[in-house]
Parts: structure tokens; C-alpha cells; sequence
């Protein structure tokens, strides 16, 4: 594995963990969520902050991904208030508001970011597989639990909130849990981002990045697991081979985005589903 | 002084952020669909008037082919992006408005090229005129005359003829609509065609009042109109215009008083916040 | 069946990017990235059509150590997760034996540190982030950094409007940022007293709220720091707000469409670090002026001169190591002084690679950038060490 294929792979590998965990939230629970970005950030931030003052890699990735978790599940509070479109709109002004508030923290760098962030002190090629390897847990996670008890308790959530309620189901818990392992994991992609990176600046956590999460969990198959890592493959491999074209990209990609909804709005999964069983 | 000057600017940009989101909000009314591509509509409207501006000579040819071509524009949205999707759960037009938006963004960037296009001729821009002491220009107060005329316009349409009862009462209740003769797909159009035509003479303004018009110019503004339209209870044209003007001044009094804590872009959003936990129907309640 | 699709894609995905980066052998390879699709994809359409004209001007003159060159150019969209790979791409596939950078702060950065473990001469043509330079001795940078920027611009100031009162209106990004910090650094030692500073984000284009308490403010001088996409509005806005005070812009205001945009506003904008369009020195100035507009369509951006001389610099530094051996290039490059770059006179590279240059100040008269003076201050202006 070449250097260059171990960089594609660890963007793959963040990428992946990015979609199957807002996946989590809103393919399995059902709570649309337009400010991903914004828990990727904060892991990101909370990791490159420690990895500064000296803590070692572990405990940076651990701390990441507690507090994208904790701050989730705040954030997850506001979905017991709003529901569908409000909510939607609601996450993606969290989006906005965690921008805007780490832009003027000076502590944080501010606009200038943190850089000088330590090498994480494997070589590339090892740190490609750590990456990989983290990954492969959140897939086997995921699949564990879609076919979990919970899982199908999120499907209930999912399907009629208040159906759910009549039969018991403490759908505030569910919905909480719900963001809490989802932001929790976004958290775990950004801690992986920083050593790869190296330096953070507030834009790379933008609104666009919490569009594009979603457009991998959408056109993966919104709720499937193996749809979704393999949308998340062939988004991220895209530019690499179409690099040459490279002007007509994101028209490329907006257009993929309208012809995969209008054709099969259950995204890969769908197609192959419908594919395999005629 | 200054406390009375950013309230009156801030309710300027009410206006413009009105003529922006009671496009967004009468679609979502109807359709419940959150129309991102709305803003690639408003860009559109920007683009033709200055192209045309700049080639005739005319602006007035320019916004009057802005007005017909966004109209268009927005139809042409509805009939070909959003009605094959219907029946599907509302994420998925949404994300198909979002790929359209980019999709006209990407576009706007390869037709008139990456740097942005200024008016050759652009006479308001730089006038003023004081009143009671507060300097506003020319384009400014066309952009408050302009949305005050459009939506009074709207409610007396609204109120007054036949289609637009039609449109009220399929909002209300679209089986009871239907079987009392109201088309339900016309008033679809209608709502396009009036909503699109809004946004495109509101990037037109904009446009003039920048005097730059550049391939990303829809998008602050949409997420801004997203986060007033939720503001004002989804489907609420009254609470979409009472929110605006509230955002616009909270925006304006926010960019000086607390600019150390957080930027002009999240005050928005977290007043957006704020109000929704309290109040979770928005200002005035679901339309 | 799942597991065999998914391999199917990678597999696909893998052979397309190895597929694609047999070029032609025998000729010097420079690597080039800069953002060509997206937002950001203006200032790298001209980067890029600026780093060309290099290309093709050198290869005209029979190349360099007798080899033409081939600059290997790819889109980084502006992302450092874009940056990475490419950077990677570069050095493994390609083999190039320098790059160059067209692009902002962030994918500079990440690509950095790919370059230095490489150990590959990378040279950043117009990023301003402190911290691209500062993870080793690999990277330089062709423009003055933003602390040593706004330092010069307080100079200016207090020389030219001594003790005023200044309004400081801040774009916020790590541009805005760290051109600010250098002039409420040394501002008040130069006798200069900063009233309030505004920030506003790149998507702004009304200045409302701002200009009304700038103006309840009163300042002597108003100093803006921001993009001409800003800068163009903002100028306009003040003066049609009856802010009569002299304007100090930042670099980045250096644009002609600040004039197509704010028109007879923006006279008598005075522009620290902006390049006087009608310098007859250095000799391909002019040249590249006309060349630019040919290719372009447009005026002469000043990142396209950035990324001109850049290329050109790198090239001069393969011709003086006698050499491509990538460690040659550096000690070559560390080497240079008093290099002709089209935005002034490269003065030396400090340890970590940072430029000396004398800034050069315009002003805006009769629609285009006009040299006002040279702000050649070797204490002002020194790039901080490590």
C-alpha cells in the first residue's frame, strides 16, 4: 500500500464512520439531522486541544468522542421538542452556532484553527489501518445493532413516533441514545481527522460538510449499513478518478444527487434490493 | 442614534429576507417541502437582470426578464424535480433540492465564469437620501417598497380572487379543495410562478444593492430563509413575515453587541434556537 | 453478494487511480494543486492560468537543465482531506521533484506536512497561515505572513496620519485574523489609537449595521482587512454613507473587480502589500499582464502573479542546485536572494522558509492600483523565526 492509497484510504475510512454514524440517527431513528459537521467539529477540537497539551493518542480519541457524545445528547434534547422539518432546520442552525462560536475563541485558535498538531506516531500505512480498523467496528457495530432489540425499537421511533408511545416505547430515551452513539461516533471521526490532517480550521466543519455526510448516507440507502459503506466508498473515490474532469464535479456530484432521489429514493441499497429480489 | 439606525437597517434586510422566505414558506405550506433550490432561484434572478442590464443597457429590461425567468424557473422546479417525488417521505425532494441547488450554483459558476459580475451601470447604488438623518440608498428603498407592494399584492390575491381562495382552501384541506372544484395542480403553479418571481426580483435587487452578482450569492441567504420560515411556523405567511423583520433586526443589533462571542451568520441561528424551545411552532404557530 | 460489490467498487476505484498518472517521461515534473471547482474555485482558476503562463514562458526558453518541465496540476476544492492524498499523489505517482501551491491556508497546511516527511521542497504561493512554514524546513512561502503584513500596514498609517483614531473592520478567517493580531500588536506603540474592531464572515456583503457604528465612532482612518468581493461592497457602502476618511485595505483587496464593483468609491483606497500595476519592473511584468488577460479573459488577479513567480522561482532553483534532487532544489531555494517576483523584490528566506519582501502600498486612482509608496523596514517586516 502506497502512501497515496493509505491518504485515500483513511479519508475513506473518516468518511465512512461520518455517514454510518449520522446513519444511526437518521436512518435508524428517524431524526433528520443537517448538523453533523458540527459533533465531527467538536471531536476534532477536543482532540487536537489535548493532543497539544501532551495527551497521547488514545486518550484523545476517548476524550473526542465523549464530549461530541455529551454535547449530543444536549443537542438531542431539542428533538423532543421539534419534530421533522423543524428539527431538521433546528440541526442545521447547531451547525451554524458551533461555527460561529468557535470562530471567536481565542483558546481555540479561532479563525487560524489549531495547527502543529503531533504526528499521531505510527507511519501512515499503520495509522491507514488503524483508521480501517475503526471503521470495521462501527460497520460491525451498526449491523449489531439494526438487528438488536434496540434497533427495532428505533425502527418503531422511526416509522410512527406516537404509535411508538402508545405501545410503551419511552421514545425520548430511544431518540436520546439515538444521538448520543450517533454524535458520539462523528466525535471518534473527527479525533482520527486531526492526526491525518494534522490542522483544523472552523470551515472543514461547515454546513457543506454536514451536506455532504448526508448525501452519502442518502444515496448509500438511508438505514441500510452495507449500502451506505459503499456509497461512502465511491463518493470519496470519485474525485480520484475523476480528477481530470475536475471543473464539472460538484456539478457531476449535484446531478447524482437528483437522478439517484428521483430514480431510487432508497438510495444503492434500494436498487439492489429490488435488483436481487424481482 | 445609532440604537435607532440599526433597527432601520435591520428591518431593510427584513424586507429582503421576507421577499426570500414567503416563497419558501408558501411551498412548504402546500408541498411540505423545504425548497433549498428556492435560492438558485433568487441567484437566477440576479443573473439575468445584470447580464441583461449589462448587454441592452435597460435595467428595467433586466428585472423584467428576471421577474419571467425565475417565474419560469420555478415552475419548470416543480414540474420536473418535485412532482415525480410526491408521495415520497419529505427528506427526499428536500435532498433533491439540495443536489438542484448545487447543480445551479456549479452552473451559474460555468456560464458566467467564477468571479462574480458587477453592473456597468448601476446609478442607485452609491445615492443616498437621508431621512430624519438616516442615510438610505436608492436600492434600499426600492427593496422596502418593492416587497411592501409584492405582498400586499399577494394577500389581496390571496383574499380577494377566486384562485386565491382556491389556494387557501387547498392549504387548508386539499380533498375538501379538490371536491369543490379547486385544482390542486394549478394552485401549485400559481405558488411557483408567485413565489419564484419574488425570489428572482429579490436577487435582482440584491444584486444592484451589492453591485455584485457571483455564483454562491443563494446560499447565505437560503439558510437564512430556512432558519425564518421555521422561525415563523412552516407554512405561515404571516409569522414567515414577522420573522424576518424580527431576524433582520436581531441580525443588525447582534453584529455590534455581540460580535466578541459569536458571528453575524450564528446569532440567526440562535435566536432560531432559542425561540424554538420555547415556543416549538415558531412565533406564530404552524399555518 | 454485498461484500463482493463493495470490492468490486474499490477495486474500480484503485485501478482508475493508479491508471491515471502515466505522462510523459524525460521532462521535470512540478506538482501544482490549487481549489478549481467549488466556492473558492476563482482565485484557483487564476492561480492556475498564472502558474501556465510559467510553465509555457520557461519551456519556450528550452526548459530548464535542458528538460522541459510539466507542472501536474490537481483540484484540491479548497479541503485539506482532498489536500492529503493529492499531496501523496504527487510524490509517489508522480514523482514530481518540487510543488507549488495555488490554494488557501487549510489544504497548504495538510499537504505541508505530506511534503515534509517526504522531504520534497513545497512552496506555499499566497497562504497566509503561520503554521505552514512551521513544521519544518521543506516548506517556503512567497508572501509576506499576515502578522508582518499588519505591522507594516499600522506603519504606513501612523506615518502617513499621525496619532489617528482607527476603525478596524475584520473579515473572519485566518487571513483577516492574523493580519489584525499583527496591527493591534504594534498600533498603539506607533502612536495609534484602535476605537473599535468589527468582524464580519466572507459571505458578507451589507455592511449596515457596521458602517452606522463606525460612523457613530467618527474614526481618523478606517482599516479593512477582507477579500475584494468584500472589500468592493464595503467601500462603496461607506462612501455612500457619507464616511468621507481614508480607506487602508489589506492585500487581498487587490483585485480589478474591487473597481468593477465599488467604481469611483474605491478611489483613493490605499492597499498595503498590493502590486502597482503599472510597474515597468520587473521586465516580464507587463508581459505577464497582457498574457494573463489573453488567457483569461480578465485582468491580472495578484495570486496569478503569485503563482507566476513561484514556478519561476522553483525553476531558477532547479537551474542554480544544477540538479533534481529535491534536497539540491531546497538548499537552492534557502539559497535565494534578491529574486524579481512580479509582487516585489524577494529579499532573503529565513530559517523556516519565510519571505522578506518590501511591501509595496498602492492606491486606487483612475480605476486601477497605483504604486504610493515602499514599506522597506527590515525590523517591521522580519518573518518571525521558529
Amino acid at each position: 500500500m502506497s502512501a497515496y492509497v493509505a491518504s485515500i484510504v483513511s479519508v475513506v475510512g473518516i468518511n465512512m464512520i461520518l455517514a454510518l454514524s449520522l446513519n444511526i440517527i437518521t436512518g435508524f431513528c428517524g431524526q433528520v439531522s443537517l448538523g453533523h459537521a458540527a459533533f465531527y467539529g467538536i471531536g476534532a477540537y477536543t482532540a487536537a486541544y489535548l493532543s497539544k497539551l501532551g495527551v497521547a493518542l488514545p486518550l484523545t480519541l476517548l476524550a473526542g468522542t465523549i464530549t461530541a457524545g455529551l454535547i449530543g445528547v444536549v443537542v438531542g434534547l431539542t428533538s423532543l421538542r421539534v419534530r421533522h422539518d423543524f428539527l431538521a432546520v433546528t440541526t442545521m442552525g447547531i451547525g451554524f452556532v458551533f461555527l460561529g462560536f468557535v470562530r471567536k475563541q481565542k483558546w481555540l485558535g479561532g479563525e487560524l484553527g489549531i495547527s502543529g498538531i503531533p504526528a499521531s506516531g505510527l507511519d501512515p500505512l499503520a495509522y491507514a489501518l488503524l483508521i480501517v480498523g475503526a471503521a470495521a467496528a462501527v460497520i460491525a457495530f451498526t449491523v449489531w445493532l439494526k438487528r438488536s432489540w434496540m434497533g427495532f425499537t428505533f425502527d418503531a421511533v422511526a416509522d410512527d413516533e406516537d404509535a411508538a408511545r402508545t405501545v410503551g416505547i419511552n421514545v425520548s430515551t430511544y431518540k436520546l441514545t439515538a444521538f448520543g452513539i450517533g454524535t458520539a461516533l462523528a466525535g471518534l471521526a473527527g479525533g482520527l481527522y486531526i492526526y491525518f490532517a494534522r490542522i483544523i480550521l472552523p470551515d472543514t466543519f461547515d454546513f457543506v460538510q454536514s451536506i455532504a455526510i448526508l448525501t452519502m448516507v442518502v444515496i448509500g440507502g438511508t438505514g441500510s449499513v452495507w449500502g451506505i459503506v459503499a456509497s461512502t466508498i465511491a463518493l470519496t473515490l470519485l474525485p480520484e478518478v475523476s480528477r481530470a474532469a475536475s471543473d464539472y464535479r460538484l456539478l457531476i456530484f449535484g446531478a447524482m444527487l437528483m437522478l439517484v432521489m428521483r430514480f431510487s429514493p432508497d438510495g444503492l441499497a434500494g436498487l439492489v434490493r429490488r435488483r436481487t429480489t424481482p | 442614534m445609532l440604537f435607532v439606525e440599526l433597527a432601520v437597517t435591520g428591518l431593510v434586510y427584513g424586507c429582503m429576507y421576507a421577499m426570500m422566505a414567503v416563497g419558501l414558506t408558501l411551498v412548504y405550506g402546500l408541498l411540505r417541502i423545504l425548497h433549498i433550490a428556492h435560492a438558485g432561484v433568487f441567484a437566477l434572478g440576479a443573473y439575468v437582470a445584470v447580464v441583461v442590464a449589462n448587454a441592452t443597457g435597460s435595467l428595467a429590461l433586466g428585472f423584467a426578464l428576471a421577474l419571467v425567468v425565475s417565474a419560469i424557473a420555478g415552475v419548470a422546479i416543480y414540474r420536473f424535480a418535485y412532482q415525480p417525488l410526491l408521495g415520497h417521505p419529505p427528506f427526499v425532494p428536500m435532498i433533491v433540492s439540495i443536489g438542484l441547488f448545487i447543480v445551479m450554483q456549479e452552473g451559474f459558476r460555468m456560464v458566467f465564469g467564477a468571479y462574480g459580475i458587477a453592473f456597468d451601470d448601476n446609478p442607485w447604488y452609491t445615492s443616498t437620501v437621508a431621512i430624519a438623518g438616516i442615510n438610505l440608498n436608492y436600492v434600499e428603498i426600492a427593496m422596502v417598497i418593492s416587497s411592501v407592494v409584492l405582498l400586499v399584492g399577494f394577500g389581496l390575491f390571496a383574499s380577494l380572487t377566486r384562485a386565491g381562495i382556491g389556494w387557501r382552501a387547498t392549504v387548508t384541506d386539499p380533498q375538501m379543495a379538490t371536491s369543490f372544484g379547486v385544482d390542486p395542480v394549478r394552485v401549485r403553479y400559481v405558488i411557483f410562478l408567485f413565489g419564484s418571481a419574488l425570489a428572482g426580483i429579490a436577487g435582482a435587487l440584491v444584486g444592484l444593492l451589492n453591485n455584485y452578482v457571483e455564483p454562491t450569492m443563494g446560499g447565505l441567504v437560503s439558510y437564512k430563509a430556512l432558519a425564518i420560515i421555521v422561525l415563523g411556523g412552516l407554512g405561515n405567511v404571516r409569522g414567515t413575515l414577522l420573522a424576518s423583520l424580527v431576524l433582520g433586526v436581531v441580525e443588525s443589533y447582534g453584529t455590534i453587541y455581540l460580535a466578541d462571542v459569536f458571528d453575524r451568520d450564528a446569532i440567526g441561528f440562535l435566536f432560531l434556537i432559542v425561540v424554538l424551545m420555547v415556543r416549538p411552532q415558531g412565533l406564530l404557530g404552524r399555518g | 453478494m454485498h461484500k463482493s460489490f463493495i470490492g468490486a467498487a474499490l477495486a474500480a476505484g484503485l485501478l482508475f487511480a493508479t491508471g491515471a498518472s502515466t505522462g510523459a517521461s524525460a521532462q521535470i515534473k512540478i506538482g501544482f494543486h490549487a481549489p478549481q471547482s467549488g466556492p473558492a474555485a476563482a482565485d484557483g482558476k487564476s492561480s492556475t492560468i498564472g502558474a501556465e503562463i510559467a510553465r509555457d514562458w520557461i519551456n519556450e526558453k528550452g526548459g530548464v537543465l535542458g528538460q522541459k518541465i510539466e507542472l501536474v496540476i490537481y483540484d484540491d476544492q479548497n479541503r485539506p482531506e482532498q489536500a492529503v492524498p493529492i499531496a501523496n499523489k504527487l510524490i509517489g505517482q508522480d514523482k514530481v521533484v518540487a510543488a507549488v501551491s495555488g490554494s488557501y491556508s487549510a489544504p497548504t497546511r495538510a499537504a505541508a506536512a505530506v511534503f515534509q516527511t517526504a522531504g520534497i521542497p513545497y512552496f506555499s504561493a499566497y497562504g497566509v497561515h503561520p503554521d505552514i512554514t512551521s513544521g519544518g524546513n521543506w516548506a517556503f512561502r512567497g508572501v509576506t505572513l499576515g502578522g508582518p503584513q499588519g505591522k507594516g500596514a499600522a506603519k504606513f498609517i501612523s506615518t502617513k496620519f499621525p496619532k489617528a483614531k482607527v476603525s478596524m473592520l475584520t473579515m473572519n478567517n485566518d487571513f483577516g485574523q492574523s493580519i489584525a493580531d499583527g496591527f493591534k500588536e504594534v498600533a498603539p506603540k506607533d502612536g495609534l489609537t484602535i476605537i473599535k474592531e468589527y468582524t464580519f464572515g466572507l459571505g458578507e456583503r451589507q455592511f449596515g449595521p457596521i458602517i452606522a457604528s463606525v460612523k457613530a465612532d467618527n474614526p481618523d482612518v478606517i482599516y479593512a482587512i477582507g477579500y475584494y468581493f468584500v472589500g468592493g461592497p464595503l467601500v462603496a457602502q461607506l462612501r455612500a454613507a457619507g464616511l468621507k476618511q481614508p480607506i487602508v485595505a489589506a492585500q487581498a483587496f487587490d483585485s480589478m473587480k474591487l473597481m468593477e464593483i465599488a467604481k469611483d468609491a474605491a478611489n483613493g483606497v490605499f492597499v498595503v502589500g498590493g502590486m502597482d500595476r503599472q510597474r515597468k519592473t520587473p521586465p516580464d511584468l507587463q508581459p505577464f499582464e497582457a498574457e494573463f488577460k489573453k488567457r483569461a479573459g480578465y485582468d491580472t488577479e495578484a495570486v496569478a502573479a503569485n503563482c507566476y513567480s513561484s514556478v519561476m522561482l522553483v525553476v531558477d532553483a532547479i537551474k542554480r542546485a544544477g540538479s533534481t534532487d529535491p534536497k539540491k532544489i531546497r538548499d537552492a531555494l534557502a539559497a535565494t536572494k534578491d529574486f524579481p517576483m512580479l509582487t516585489g523584490k524577494l529579499g532573503y528566506f529565513n530559517a523556516i522558509g519565510e519571505i522578506y519582501m518590501p511591501l509595496e502600498v498602492t492606491v486606487v486612482k483612475d480605476g486601477t492600483f497605483v504604486g504610493a509608496t515602499v514599506i522597506d523596514d527590515k525590523t517591521i517586516l522580519a518573518p518571525p523565526g521558529k
